[in-house]
């Protein structure tokens, strides 16, 4: 998988609302940023062979990085791509919403839920918020939570990025009742 | 009966242990609420890769509703080291040892409610640069940016060699972004470091510089 950049990213979030959180959330993201494979092509009406050539590459290249990072078991987890503005939303969302991308990521953190996503087409640096829910029960409410990033030369407008998070728990300080108490 | 040991701060020895994991003492000491560390791989031709990594935490300025003739010493003197020790284990847990690192520089920036130099003494003492400098094994005055910061800026921390400053080629910044720090009572200090100089430097140092002076102005071909 070729690639111009890598960013790693953890956070440790140790206090939250004044008090401590225990124990301290961490949350990981790895993105990486690549030539978008059909840059130059015009309207392309088939995906597919693009698809092929990079979709499982990026997720087997992202997932382990991930869980190396967060260095703690997984609880919750998500996924980004952003675009280039000379490409389509097409072109990011075709890389990750196949399960050629996200097996890698179910099957390294024993996951079984489809994993939340943010497909946008934005400038280099542009600001982006990733969307986790909990790994095995997309209906648990205390593990909803999205982490901002920003990679501040990428992605050029041929390019695009791929991001995975992953999360230890829930949110800090996660009070609010169940979905099941108001069904 | 137990206002002495209430009183006498517990001794603990930071010097042979990691802080990665189990550090909620030191966290609540220094008034931490998160740490982010950035790593950014940036392949090379041939297959090497730079990588480039700033560690950052967030914590309560201790000084937050003082005056400009507080004196800063004590809490700097208190907090500065533990920074230094929190923020080189992660940039060194993320770059690979000290022995990777060739290029090094910090930051400090404090919320709108603070002072310039409630950052200043957080990162312009010996408490923090000696203890930096030490872990990641170098010889050079570090390099700096500070000030005040807002949430959501992006932030660029400068670096240069880490035994030899006036290397040109390692002259680099890094950028990040914070998207919820410094608050407007909070200080963000960031330790900064690369595995080499920046990707494709070519042009030049002082030792293969002509000499160059404003002479030059006088034959400008246009």
């Amino acid at each position: 998988m070729k690639y111009r950049k890598l960013v790693t990213i953890v956070e440790e979030i140790v206090r939250e609302g004044g008090r401590d959180v225990d124990p301290v959330a961490r949350v990981a993201i790895v993105a990486a940023v690549f030539d978008n494979p059909w840059a130059g092509e015009g309207f392309v009406e088939d995906l597919t062979e693009g698809i092929d050539s990079v979709a499982s590459d990026l997720g087997a290249l992202l997932a382990p990085r991930v869980l190396e990072a967060l260095g703690e078991p997984l609880e919750a987890y998500g996924k980004a791509t952003i675009v280039g503005l000379d490409g389509e939303i097409e072109h990011g969302s075709a890389l990750i919403h196949t399960l050629k991308f996200g097996n890698h990521f179910r099957d390294a953190a024993q996951a079984t839920t489809l994993l939340p996503a943010v497909e946008k087409r934005g400038p280099a640096g542009v600001h982006f918020d990733i969307p986790l829910k909990h790994f095995t029960d997309a209906t648990i409410r205390s593990h909803h939570q999205s982490v901002e990033i920003s990679i501040p030369d990428a992605p050029h407008a041929g390019e695009i990025i791929v991001a995975l998070a992953g999360a230890t728990r829930g949110r800090p300080q996660q009070r609010l009742a169940a979905l099941s108490t108001e069904q | 009966m137990t206002t002495t040991s209430e009183t006498s701060p517990r001794i603990i020895d930071l010097s042979n242990r990691s802080t990665l994991s189990n550090y909620s003492e030191i966290a609540a000491a220094i008034g931490l609420r998160k740490f982010s560390t950035y790593c950014e791989e940036l392949p090379l031709n041939g297959g090497a890769s730079t990588l480039r990594a700033t560690s950052t935490a967030v914590i309560s300025n201790p000084w937050a509703g003082s005056d400009t003739t507080a004196d800063l010493a004590p809490e700097a003197e208190r907090i500065a080291p533990l920074l230094a020790k929190l923020l080189t284990d992660r940039l060194l847990e993320v770059l690979g040892g000290a022995e990777q690192v060739e290029a090094f520089g910090k930051a400090a920036l404090v919320g709108v409610e603070g002072e310039t130099e409630h950052a200043g003494a957080m990162i312009h003492t010996p408490y923090f640069g000696n203890l930096m400098r030490e872990a990641l094994d170098g010889t050079s005055i570090l390099c700096f940016a500070d000030g005040h910061g807002q949430p959501g800026e992006k932030l660029r921390i400068p670096m240069w060699h880490k035994t030899a400053p006036a290397t040109r080629s390692h002259y680099q910044t890094i950028e990040i972004f914070l998207s919820d720090a410094p608050a407007a009572g909070e200080i963000a200090i960031v330790a900064a470091a690369s595995t080499g100089p920046r990707p494709f430097a070519r042009i030049g140092d002082r030792l293969t510089d002509k000499p160059i002076t404003s002479e030059i102005l006088k034959e400008i071909a246009l």
